[in-house]
């Protein structure tokens, strides 16, 4: 357990990651199944679905939807690829079991932390099948997805670490507890 | 004035300006659906992000979307709305735009 935050503000506007070494590696280990979630996309799979998903419900806007895709779709690619490459890239290196690793991010960067954790809950959740009503709580330790619910959790409480730190600092301020 | 005015006398001109006339001459909506992933917190954070909204209105925007099942959070022209879909969409929201009737 890391006690404290795992996210920071500090002085000079950085935001600081504070991370084990068992969850960088995770991290990277996320990271990597992501892009290939990219680079080798299923027409078929969920995910690519929930990661890139229609503008237009309206059949009459076929031609419009079409458009939209061909315009956008590369740059939502590429931005989801340099935020991987972007927190690959940041994350601390050699840091063992047990000991705790800092990243000092500046702007481009927290935001590139931001999406690919959103980005893997998105994924996991997609591949999880995930409801409103699902509480990990409920899922047994034999289960076989139990291994993926935990990871599931615990990008959620990371994650919730991260926004606390980015909704301090807008308009309204610190969120209460 | 036309003859359909509205019958409830707005409290300023600032509030009639923003609620009835700006949503009804607009041909476009943005959308954002619930979704069981998004926690409600980064919802609140994406809004107040890309469109400048304050606490409370990306707050009550994120209820409208979790309790409703969708909510109106922009709109305009065709193009601008395209292009708020799509920050949306990097961003993990499910959204999309339709006219406005």
């Amino acid at each position: 357990m890391i006690f404290g935050l795992r996210f920071e503000r500090a002085a000079d506007g950085a935001l600081i990651a504070r991370l084990h070494g068992e969850e960088i590696d995770l991290l990277r280990q996320l990271a990597g199944e992501l892009t290939q979630v990219l680079e080798d996309p299923s027409p078929t799979d969920p995910v690519t679905d929930r990661l890139f998903p229609h503008a237009y419900l309206d059949p009459t806007e076929e031609d419009a939807e079409a458009d939209w895709q061909r315009l956008v779709h590369p740059d939502l690619v590429t931005t989801r690829m340099s935020a991987l490459s972007l927190l690959v890239d940041t994350l601390p290196r050699d840091v063992a079991t047990g000991d705790v690793g800092e990243a000092h991010l500046d702007e481009e960067q927290e935001a590139a932390w931001l999406g690919v954790l959103n980005d893997a809950r998105l994924a996991l959740g997609t591949r999880l099948g995930v409801s409103d009503d699902d509480d990990f709580d409920d899922v047994a330790p034999d289960d076989p997805a139990y291994v993926a619910w935990q990871i599931y959790a615990w990008l959620t409480a990371l994650q919730g670490d991260l926004v606390s730190v980015l909704l301090s600092g807008l308009p309204g301020g610190p969120v209460e507890e | 004035m036309a003859a359909n005015a509205p019958t409830v006398v707005p409290d300023t001109v600032e509030e009639l300006f923003r609620d009835e006339v700006v949503e009804r001459d607009v041909p476009w909506v943005v959308l954002v659906w619930n979704d069981p992933v998004n926690t409600m917190l980064y919802v609140v954070y994406v809004f107040q992000k890309l469109f400048g909204y304050s606490r409370e209105k990306a707050t009550r925007l994120m209820n409208q979307v979790h309790y409703e099942g969708k909510a109106v959070v922009a709109n305009g022209a065709r193009e601008k709305c395209e292009i708020d879909v799509a920050r949306l969409h990097a961003h993990g929201l499910w959204a999309t735009m339709q006219h406005d009737r």
